[in-house]
């Protein structure tokens, strides 16, 4: 039995105290952040240091037992479902900020230090690392490596790709690498780039090193008022349209408001229909010129609020960060969606999810990064009124409407579990064979994270949706050939 | 070979045998490795033109033989351009050209490289196989991002047929500041320009002098160059001369780039007879005399222009295998641009 062997053989490169078998214990690890998923792992290892790490998938892939990466367990995806009779090892024991280099401006950290981390320990000179995922408190780099993460800010600063300059990896059969180097100029293809966002089905990371900017001279945060959800959506588009490249639009409306009011006192007004929260940062000139365009251009807002100082500024953020949470507030279970239309589109997505809601009788919040399309419709459901099919069908509907306006499954949270039975939808046959072949150079025995991000006949059963032509096909704009 | 359209693209790599080399512009003629003679050339030039491009989505979507510099003239018209400025864009390098090659200007201090403006790409592989990855949204986490893996690849996993970019903006105006320096002077005001949070849009130094280029609104580009550091606010045509000479350190006889720590620039520069350098990012693009002395000291070495008898890259460093891995699933016949990774595979 080949578990039992690779027990002892981790337990001897571990120790006792590195290798979960109590089956109790093991149950913590079952699901991540995504819930209606859940499967117990036959072993954890909680390795200490790259080494153990390199060890644990050497012994897995000596008895070739699959095994799953596996942070702080925040991801919204299922990225991080253990597989039965697999292993999950969690990265939570390599927390060391090895380095903060403030003359090259880069820090050198564990994957199981936490996003906030990093930015607190470069506070001191200035810095900061940019992305900045709603659960940054708690999830790990090395989850945001795995989910190429974006966050709030992104639309002016990028997603986590554009702000790794290499990563350290223990690849699927147990040899350590480095992907990236001192600057973003590589010999040979962009092996980092096509790594980030892979959802840990390419290798584990034990090291990232992260670049660090420095905090901007000025930022101004508005909160305008809009009687509906298009006029907010007309505004962040006229904003976009005037040149005008904010370091975040978000928006939110009236359920999602009611439920961030519930939980955080961030002075939102509970009676309008939406609200944008927009954010200027940059040189002070810069960001007061534009400051006025901006407040112009929210010329259909019923009410603009202008943060007063950075106390005010930070309670409106806690207040949009907290949302998800906070809609716990609301309902007593819901599905976070996590779409991206193209934002000429966005007015339309919104009213066509209205419409989906009302026909499924079920609620949806919507608070999102307006800027970049990314839309995180919540759907609304009691599990004990039995509403969980039809609020996951809705949830699904919403997901690949997404592609049919013209967009994406996943904007931030991948796909993970959740929704690799949707990517025929999105990519045909050869290009997810074609993925694979990635996957297959860098996993040949699919041992790393196994079931995840594409379709498999086990989770999606035996016929994979099918492929529908693009939008842009249906046109006649591209060719599927 | 000359195809118009993705499905004769298509039609030309799946109904040949034997070798190919994908060629585009030729601007990028000298880069890496010199490839064996092939059967066929495949020539990208006839595919051209804008697919879709919808300004309000800040995306366009191109063939990957349009020259570089004519679909920055049809987004000027929108207001816009992709955030790019290599030296072989004034050349007539194509779009899909400068992917394959990673290529890159002074602009790469505020917005990366070609793999952080690519969004979505459609690629040929050797079977002939076409394959899209990502999309037309500038976010976007669905499926592996093959367009990355495509970045500095050189033609040796696909033909790129066509390209997704993000677009942005054009600035109302610029301003650029010159501060003369050294190389160990230049890491210094590098780290003032960043320290006074100014937020240049390229940070050059090239042979002698720290060039600032600032974006933005007409008073706050007067008001950055005047509060740089030591600098001198140059004319419009003073500046133009200026980014004109960062451009034409290209043009020697040995030319390479290479990555180091930002602060490791005059370490760097004492290989070169003339170079221009992203400080802040530590990318270098120089001449020299002797790549193989550069290269063991600073590893991540491409070059780009050599001189007869170079050798185009060095010791095999870590990743090498992965990239040979990889290699032999997406053209496990090695008809893609044979030898131009020569002794890597």
């Amino acid at each position: 039995m080949s578990l039992t062997d690779l027990r002892e053989d981790l337990i001897a490169s571990l120790g006792p105290d590195g290798v979960v078998t109590d089956p109790a214990h093991l149950r913590t690890y079952e699901c991540d952040a995504l819930t209606g998923y859940r499967v117990v792992p036959a072993l954890v290892a909680l390795p200490r240091d790259a080494a153990e790490v390199a060890a644990a998938v050497t012994a897995c892939a000596r008895y070739k037992v699959p095994f799953v990466a596996r942070g702080a367990g925040t991801g919204l995806s299922g990225g991080a479902l253990p597989v039965a009779d697999g292993v999950v090892i969690s990265l939570q024991r390599l927390r060391r900020v090895v380095e903060v280099d403030p003359v090259d401006r880069r820090a050198t950290v564990e994957p199981g230090v936490t996003n906030l981390d990093i930015s607190r320990a470069a506070a001191k000179y200035g810095l900061y690392y940019s992305p900045d995922p709603s659960s940054q408190q708690v999830c790990t780099i090395g989850g945001n490596v795995a989910e190429n993460s974006g966050g709030a800010h992104c639309l002016k600063y990028g997603f986590t790709v554009n702000h790794i300059l290499a990563v350290d990896v223990v690849l699927p059969d147990g040899t350590a690498t480095r992907l990236g180097g001192d600057a973003p100029h590589q010999a040979g293809f962009d092996l980092l780039g096509a790594f980030v966002g892979t959802e840990g089905t390419l290798g584990i990371v034990t090291g990232v090193v992260v670049r660090l900017l420095h905090t901007p001279a000025t930022v101004r945060t508005l909160v305008a008022n809009f009687d509906s959800t298009k006029d907010a959506g007309d505004a962040v588009t006229a904003v976009i349209a005037a040149g005008i490249v904010p370091a975040a639009i978000e928006m939110m409306d009236n359920l999602a408001i009611q439920a961030v009011n519930a939980a955080v006192d961030a002075g939102f007004d509970p009676d309008t229909a939406a609200a944008l929260i927009v954010e200027l940062d940059g040189p002070a000139d810069e960001v007061e010129a534009r400051f006025a365009d901006l407040t112009r251009l929210c010329d259909k807002a019923t009410a603009v609020t202008v943060a007063r100082d950075a106390a005010h500024r930070a309670a409106i953020w806690q207040g949009r960060k907290a949302a998800f949470a906070a809609v716990g507030r609301l309902s007593p279970n819901y599905f976070v969606q996590d779409g991206v239309v193209p934002r000429t589109r966005l007015g339309e997505a919104l009213t066509r999810i209205a419409e989906m809601g009302d026909t499924a009788g079920i609620r949806v919040a919507n608070v999102f990064h307006a800027g970049d399309g990314n839309l995180h419709p919540l759907v609304l459901y009691s599990e004990e009124r039995g509403e969980h099919e039809r609020a996951e069908a809705l949830s699904t509907a919403i997901a690949e409407l997404c592609v049919e306006l013209g967009g994406s499954l996943s904007g931030e949270h991948g796909i993970g579990t959740d929704k690799a039975c949707s990517m025929p939808r999105m990519f045909s046959a050869d290009d997810l064979a074609t993925m694979q072949r990635l996957r297959a150079a860098f996993d040949p025995e699919g041992l790393c994270n196994p079931g995840k991000v594409f379709p498999t006949p086990r989770l999606c059963g035996e016929r994979p949706g099918p492929y529908r032509p693009h939008p842009l096909e249906a046109a006649g704009v591209i060719e599927r050939l | 070979m000359r195809p118009t359209s993705l499905a004769e693209l298509r039609d030309a790599v799946r109904d040949t045998q034997g070798t190919l080399l994908v060629k585009g512009a030729g601007t990028a003629e000298g880069w890496a490795g010199v490839p064996d003679p092939t059967d066929h050339v495949l020539e990208t030039t006839g595919l051209t033109g804008v697919i879709t491009y919808n300004p309000a989505d800040m995306t366009v979507a191109v063939r990957a033989g349009t020259p570089f510099a004519a679909l920055q003239r049809e987004l000027a018209a929108g207001g816009q351009r992709v955030c790019l400025d290599p030296a072989r864009a004034a050349a007539g390098a194509t779009v899909g050209g400068l992917v394959a090659t990673a290529d890159a200007g002074p602009l790469r201090h505020a917005y990366g490289g070609p793999r952080d403006l690519l969004i979505g790409v459609t690629v040929v592989l050797a079977d002939g196989t076409v394959a899209r990855s990502g999309g037309h949204v500038i976010k976007n986490v669905a499926g592996y991002d093959l367009g990355k893996l495509l970045c500095g690849s050189f033609g040796t996993l696909g033909v790129i047929a066509e390209v997704v970019l993000r677009v942005h903006p054009l600035p109302p105006a610029s301003r650029t500041v010159s501060i003369p320096c050294d190389a160990t002077e230049a890491v210094e005001h590098t780290g003032r320009v960043l320290e006074a949070r100014l937020e240049p849009a390229a940070l050059e130094w090239c042979d002698g002098e720290l060039l600032a280029r600032y974006e933005g609104v007409e008073s706050s580009v007067e008001l950055r160059a005047a509060a740089t550091p030591g600098g001198t606010t140059l004319s419009t045509s003073d500046a133009e001369a200026a980014w004109r000479r960062v451009a034409e350190v290209g043009d020697g006889d040995l030319v390479v780039r290479c990555g180091s720590r930002p602060s490791q620039l005059p370490a760097v520069a004492k290989h070169a007879t003339s170079l221009t350098s992203s400080t802040a990012v530590g990318v270098h693009t120089l001449t020299v005399t002797d790549v193989d002395r550069l290269r063991e000291e600073f590893p991540q070495v491409t070059v780009l222009r050599s001189a007869p008898g170079t050798q185009a890259w060095g010791e095999p460093h870590a990743a090498v295998p992965l990239m040979r891995a990889v290699k032999q699933r997406f053209d496990p016949d090695g008809r893609l641009g044979p030898g131009r990774y020569r002794p890597w595979f």
